[in-house]
């Protein structure tokens, strides 16, 4: 049993208001032998300095710079250790202090949390985000194995080498709890590979129906590959500053108003039975009936406590009432359909039990009353994993500052990746969204930032 | 006296842009450390799981996979045996391995739920088709042990 004591719940301040101003993505892809990893990273940081309507020249922004901070996943896949010195040195930030973060999947939102720390602290007011990960080294029979070696390695990793199984595990257990039918699941990567169509920077855009998803190859049952994110190889940069240098780069700065992070087990089956920690909108007797013979435990196999943990700390810290109704857009960490599912439950957007009526309601849609992942997600877009959780922050950024058609639209934009901008493509450009949500998260669940960000 | 140029070279994969090949080809000398005791037991067709030995610890709960150290007081734990039945708490078969999967694809695995432990092992099930609930007993690889999980499996009670 985890026993909470008053200090494991207190809930974090930032002594200082901390924004964001400015994001840089490169396109994603399974393969990019054109570009080195550092390469990628000076495009990335390029377009956060370049294109971001920033008030100040590069040469000047170089100059407000105090402190960086690094995200890579895993030195297995880049087969470089100490990459972020080299391409700090690379990127010209030398010889400003800087650190390199690491948590699993949830690594971009952990250097997110890092930077906004800094920022919060007073110890740095000027701190560009770097991510990124190349995927491409090795083929993917040995990626999937690198990445189950971040399963426990003694206990687990062995029985698969494949992080879709443990997922799989997962959505086997919460189908037979929830009753959850594989078309609802299917509906979310339709969903996510759709938005993906309209991004020029998306891995794994289509068109598809629920059909094509269920037909599709079983990679452990029930999850088919396109229930699955991709691997991929490109960068991410966020701009993260206090406020005196947020309204001197930029007229449209956001405000980072909560950051939060949780964790639990790396292995699930060490998950012990709890009492299930209640977010803002829920009480006791929402929970009354839950337990039955089937749904014997909580958080068990269907459910995130570090992603229940995260937003219990970021929706206290930024005043969140009710997800679905104070969010205008979401980005979940929609590593396979299911974690999706589990996820919309751990963050409140329904009940324990329910997550599917999110989906099933139309609300997760462009249309809906909180449209999640117009990304594309990590089924559709990318899944660079140090990078990821940077970019969805970059997103919902221009998402809040307006500009998802600057970034999405410009056929230029499609040139540049060597696409060609599709001619029924649609803009995802939400009418004045003021709050966003962004969430972070690692192996089965190990690590999980809840980020809150909104227009002043 | 000059020095040789090297007599190995990094296959090109690639002229433009130029890829090479960079080979890895040793191995890791790892320990299990204070959880070896349960991959020895394996050999002896023993369960070996962990309880908290600190009489001022709230919950004393058997763990499996063991832990040397208790995650509620960090005080050392005790080996006891775990039962050789329990019951599937979920399922799923493999189809696409990664890299270093030395059973076959299509096995499947299984979290098991065992009464009295705290925990839900990972395994797999060398016998049958997967069900909720099923009932199943342990089996053990003492003809060619890998020294890994592996060397435990399930198969219908
Ligand atoms: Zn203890």
């Amino acid at each position: 049993m985890i026993k909470f004591g008053p200090g494991n719940l207190r809930i974090p301040k930032f002594e200082k208001p901390v924004y964001v101003v400015a994001g840089g993505l490169t396109d994603y892809r399974k393969k990019y032998p054109e570009k080195n990893t550092s390469e990628l990273c000076t495009m990335a940081l390029r377009m956060a300095v370049e294109e971001n309507d920033l008030k100040v020249d590069p040469e000047e922004f170089r100059r407000m710079v105090n402190w960086v901070v690094y995200s890579q996943f895993a030195d297995h896949f880049g087969d470089q250790l100490l990459a972020a010195a080299k391409i700090h040195d690379y990127l010209g930030f030398d010889p400003l202090g800087n650190i390199e973060v690491k948590t699993g999947g949830a690594t971009g939102g952990s250097a997110v949390l890092a930077a906004a720390q800094a920022v919060a602290s007073g110890y740095a007011d000027c701190v560009p985000v770097v991510g990124w990960e190349r995927m491409d080294e090795v083929t993917t029979k040995v990626g999937n194995s690198y990445i189950a070696s971040a399963a426990c390695k003694d206990f687990e990793s062995e029985l698969g080498w494949m992080y879709a199984a443990y997922y799989a595990l997962m959505a086997q257990r919460y189908q037979y709890e929830n009753n959850v039918p594989h078309e609802t699941l299917a509906r979310i990567a339709c969903k996510n590979h759709l938005y993906a169509y309209y991004s020029p920077f998306s891995q794994n855009p289509g068109k598809y129906t629920v059909e094509d998803i269920l037909k599709n190859d079983i990679v452990s049952d029930p999850l088919t590959f396109l229930e699955c994110c991709v691997m991929s190889v490109g960068a991410a940069v966020l701009i993260v500053c206090d406020e005196k240098v947020a309204n001197r780069l930029t007229d449209r700065p956001v405000r980072l108003t909560a950051i939060c992070g949780g964790s639990h087990t790396l292995r699930t089956a060490d998950r012990r039975h709890m009492p299930i920690l209640l977010l803002p909108n829920e009480t006791e007797a929402t929970y009354k009936e839950y337990f039955t013979h089937k749904r014997t435990d909580w958080p068990g196999f269907s459910s995130f406590l570090a992603s229940r943990m995260a937003a219990y700390l970021a929706y206290n810290m930024a005043g969140i009432k009710d997800p679905v109704e104070d969010f205008d857009l979401l980005e979940t960490h929609d590593a396979f359909t299911i974690s999706d599912v589990q996820t919309y439950e751990d963050i409140g957007l329904r009940p324990y039990g329910r997550g599917r009526e999110f989906i099933e309601s139309g609300e997760a849609y462009f249309e809906g009353k909180l449209p999640t992942n117009l990304s594309g997600g990590l089924i559709g877009t990318m899944h660079a994993v140090g990078a990821t959780g940077i970019w969805q922050i970059v997103e919902v950024l221009w998402q809040l500052q307006g500009k998802y058609d600057k970034f999405h639209g410009d056929p230029k934009m499609w040139e540049r990746y060597g696409k060609k901008k599709p001619a029924d493509w649609k803009s995802l450009q939400l009418k004045n969204p003021k709050r966003a949500c962004t969430i972070s998260h690692a192996g089965t669940g190990s690590h999980v930032t809840c980020a809150i960000l909104e227009k002043p | 006296m000059a020095i040789d140029w090297p007599k190995t070279a990094l296959e090109v994969l690639n002229e433009e842009p130029l890829v090479v090949k960079n080979p890895k080809t040793w191995y890791h000398i790892h320990t299990y450390g204070g959880w070896g005791q349960f991959f020895k037991g394996l050999r002896n067709k023993k369960i070996l799981a962990t309880r908290c030995t600190n009489p001022q610890c709230g919950e004393k709960r058997l763990w499996l996979p063991p832990r040397a150290n208790c995650p509620d007081c960090w005080h050392d734990m005790q080996w006891v045996e775990a039962p050789q039945t329990g019951t599937i708490y979920t399922h799923s078969v493999v189809t696409y391995p990664g890299e270093l999967f030395k059973l076959p694809p299509g096995t499947p695995l299984i979290s098991v739920e065992i009464e009295g432990v705290c925990t839900k092992l990972m395994s797999w099930l060398k016998e049958g088709k997967p069900k909720f609930g099923m009932k199943i007993k342990a089996v053990f690889n003492t003809e060619r042990p890998t020294n890994s999980i592996l060397d435990l499996a399930w198969v219908p009670a």
